[in-house]
């Protein structure tokens, strides 16, 4: 963890990884999307085009919703390309951003989940909650 | 922030040949018409049915495809006509399409029949007891020609999606999806007009089998039947829900019909049949001019 203050750290110094966040084409089929979600252990994937670029991002909630509102069978539900149920204008942010500016930016959004795209809008990471406030504190404890 | 429409993009089928003039299936173009008999009876036969065929459409206006088989692999009992092979058949098409300036379909039960069937055919054709198997569907989409894939009757709709991407991944995405019903219980057949839309969700134009979805498979113990009066409603509920292709074996003498006597459609019956479909089809697209695509979502 960086032993940088809180107010220098960055969205870089906590952001989980390409290799630890679930990225799936907006082609996957929902049901291997969840096992990605499973997989990592998240409840979040980032959805993209060929080229990376962030289209969409479906969280268990947004699955939540789905199935309680999509009266298709759960055989169709599974086999839909996972862009047809993502959020698709989802909230993003660059990675050189002040982890506090990013942090206000989930409070306000009430959201525990940020893609971290560079200038092209590829995807490049994950700022999740978790790792964001133990940044805070292990910066705190520090000091 | 999204970057792409999400919107389904429809794509169009082209059959080209020096043979005829370029058809197209899909995206808001003619209904088009793939007919013949359900098995290649003989030389004489088939270029009196593609005469009939051929002419009524010139009739009605309708751009159609020649089909019929080479082999019935799929019959119900071995002592059935099975067809007249492989190098035979492929040379009456090749003929057919010769004198009539019609392009020829047929489908092909092996995948090792692959190259041959579309060195001849201008569409080649997956049977529905075979569309979701590898090594047909690589077969198919390695003949580079327009893949005519018919929906299993024991698979869903929604599930036809991995037979598509199994072609893409081979390198063919000029698919027709046809619905030639699905199985309902022992025997029987029915037809679940949300398999179009759903289907078209692909982005594939969709197709509507409507000689082999009135079949009642097996039902008459070594054969199987049919209930031929049902064709008309349901071509007509097919158009409607946005058919772009109409299949239909044709036969001018049922009784004596060598393969599925008792669904093909008797000819003097493909006028009213036909017709009706091609103003269904003319309605729909008038209608969607009208009032937009339809846009019910779920939620």
């Amino acid at each position: 963890m960086s032993t940088q203050s809180d107010q220098s750290l960055t969205v870089a110094d906590v952001m989980l990884t390409m290799d630890a966040c679930p990225v799936a084409d907006e082609r996957t089929i929902l049901k291997e999307v969840l096992e990605a979600m499973d997989k990592h252990r998240l409840g979040v994937v980032c959805i993209v085009d060929q080229g990376m670029h962030l289209t969409g991002i479906l969280t268990e909630g947004d699955v939540r919703r789905k199935l309680l509102r999509v009266q298709k069978p759960l055989a169709a539900l599974l086999a839909d390309d996972v862009i047809t149920h993502a959020v698709k204008s989802p909230i993003s942010i660059t990675a050189d951003v002040q982890l506090m500016d990013a942090l206000d930016l989930m409070g306000e959004k009430k959201i525990w989940d940020l893609p971290v795209v560079d200038a092209d809008m590829k995807v490049v990471g994950m700022l999740h909650l978790h790792q964001a406030i133990r940044g805070v504190l292990d910066t705190l404890q520090q000091k | 922030m999204c970057r792409r429409d999400s919107k389904m993009t429809n794509k169009t089928i082209h059959l080209r040949s020096p043979h005829f003039d370029e058809i197209q299936i899909g995206n808001g173009k003619d209904l088009v018409l793939i007919a013949g008999p359900c098995a290649l009876e003989s030389h004489d036969h088939s270029m009196r049915m593609a005469e009939m065929i051929g002419g009524l459409c010139v009739k009605l206006g309708v751009r159609w495809i020649f089909k019929a088989c080479y082999d019935k692999d799929c019959r119900s009992s071995p002592s059935s006509f099975h067809g007249l092979g492989l190098d035979d058949g492929l040379q009456i098409l090749a003929d057919v399409r010769e004198a009539h300036g019609v392009p020829v379909s047929s489908d092909f039960s092996d995948p090792s029949w692959g190259p041959s069937t579309g060195e001849v055919c201008d569409m080649v054709q997956v049977p529905a007891y075979l569309c979701r198997q590898t090594s047909m569907l690589r077969a198919a989409a390695a003949t580079g020609k327009p893949v005519h894939l018919k929906k299993g009757q024991f698979m869903s709709p929604w599930n036809m999606k991995n037979s598509c991407r199994k072609l893409e991944a081979f390198g063919n995405d000029q698919i027709l999806l046809t619905d030639r019903g699905t199985f309902f219980g022992y025997n029987m057949l029915v037809n679940d007009m949300r398999c179009f839309p759903i289907m078209q969700e692909t982005g594939y134009p969709v197709c509507y089998d409507a000689t082999h979805s009135i079949q009642l498979p097996t039902s008459m113990g070594n054969i199987s039947g049919g209930q031929r009066e049902f064709i008309p409603h349901l071509t007509r509920a097919a158009a409607a829900c946005g058919i772009e292709a109409l299949f239909m074996e044709v036969h001018d003498n049922p009784p004596n019909a060598m393969s599925d006597a008792n669904t093909v459609l008797d000819f003097k019956y493909l006028e009213v049949v036909l017709a009706q479909a091609k103003a269904m089809h003319e309605m729909r697209l008038e209608l969607r001019a009208k009032w937009g695509e339809d846009n019910v979502h779920p939620e």
